[in-house]
């Protein structure tokens, strides 16, 4: 074993002293188990530059692959929160009836079978507000009085003084005006 | 071995003068600084802190009037501390089997060229492991594109250590891994 080989690495990776360089490029030429060592010191030196880009890369992708679970989770959550509004609405009849299925069922079991009442009450409640609304919904004629001296309508003197006219004016629903009517 | 001086191609007098330099260095030294951190076993989200750490520990130096010289080893030592703080994460996964992980990097290779790529990482693995911490930390930051004289500053060793240690190693790869 030659000398030079301890300093093959410091030459490949230009750490070598300048005064120690053509000494030791001058032996590399002539020997060939040095310009071997030389050639595999550099391509494990290659190698483990890749390794490490290889480390970073398996590790970038590893983190990734963590996230992918948590966005499924999350995207699946999402879809069933969007699913089970649509599905609520639908259902809410259904649900809603069997509860009055259930509710009728005891009622003739029970000792006081009387609906009476409870028909009177619904005809009640059910004629009577309809029809007050159907009159309170139906547009009225406002009426507007508008007193009217007779200074305003006849020349001086025409008429006894004090006299005084009423113009009764129907007001349409839009606002117009229907109809006047003037009386004394 | 050589001691001179490196030469960085970094705009280091004028850091002082704005953020813009340090802009520049945050974008040429993140991703070196990435890559050396996640390889000592910090996860990517860990060792984006740190990252993140070492440039706010820079401004702060900096804003200080700290020295502007060798600011790469600077950084490198800064988050090289900081990843030994997070002992529990620290040297986790470097030379740990990456089978699974390999296949989506080899997609464009043969599958000949996959068995034998990952025959070649599979081994390079197992030789990783077999290395000393210090063997290890000096290779990544040599991987790294730092020098001796920076490795030696980020570890608190002497440059010819560093040498010996990085030819020690490359050695024993050559050897198990048979290149």
């Amino acid at each position: 074993m030659c000398d030079v080989q301890a300093k093959l690495v410091a030459w490949l990776d230009g750490e070598l002293p300048s005064d120690e360089v053509v000494g030791v490029e001058r032996h590399i030429e002539e020997c060939k188990e040095c310009r071997d060592r030389l050639a595999a010191y550099e391509k494990v030196s290659e190698i483990f530059d890749v390794y490490c880009d290889v480390v970073v890369a398996a590790k970038r992708h590893g983190r990734v692959s963590l996230w992918v679970p948590v966005l499924a989770g999350a995207a699946v959550a999402t879809a069933m929160i969007f699913l089970a509004f649509p599905r609520a609405r639908i259902e809410a009849p259904s649900i809603a009836t069997p509860a009055i299925k259930a509710a009728s069922v005891p009622v003739p079991a029970l000792p006081m079978p009387e609906p009476a009442p409870r028909k009177t009450i619904r005809k009640r409640h059910a004629v009577a507000p309809v029809q007050e609304q159907i009159v309170r919904w139906q547009p009225a004629e406002a009426a507007v009085q508008i007193a009217i001296p007779a200074e305003a309508m006849f020349p001086p003197g025409a008429m006894p003084e004090g006299m005084n006219f009423i113009a009764e004016l129907s007001i349409a629903p839009d606002g117009s005006v229907k109809q006047v009517r003037v009386r004394q | 071995m050589s001691d001179d001086s490196v030469p960085l191609a970094l705009p280091l007098l004028r850091l002082a003068t704005g953020s813009s330099e340090v802009t520049t260095l945050y974008r040429e030294l993140r991703k070196p600084l990435l890559r050396y951190l996640v390889c000592l076993g910090l996860t990517s989200d860990e060792a984006q802190d740190v990252v993140q750490d070492a440039f706010l520990s820079l401004q702060r130096h900096l804003a200080s009037d700290g020295a502007q010289e060798n600011i790469r080893g600077w950084l490198f030592r800064v988050a090289h501390n900081q990843a030994r703080n997070r002992q529990t994460s620290y040297h986790r996964q470097f030379g740990e089997r990456l089978d699974s992980e390999m296949d989506f990097l080899a997609h464009d290779a043969t599958p000949e060229q996959r068995v034998l790529e990952k025959e070649k990482f599979r081994r390079l693995a197992a030789a990783i492991r077999l290395l000393t911490e210090p063997e290890r930390e000096c290779l990544l930051l040599r991987a790294g594109g730092l020098h001796y004289r920076e490795i030696g500053e980020v570890l608190g060793i002497a440059t010819s250590t560093v040498a010996d240690t990085v030819e020690r190693a490359i050695k024993k790869l050559a050897e198990k891994c048979n290149v």
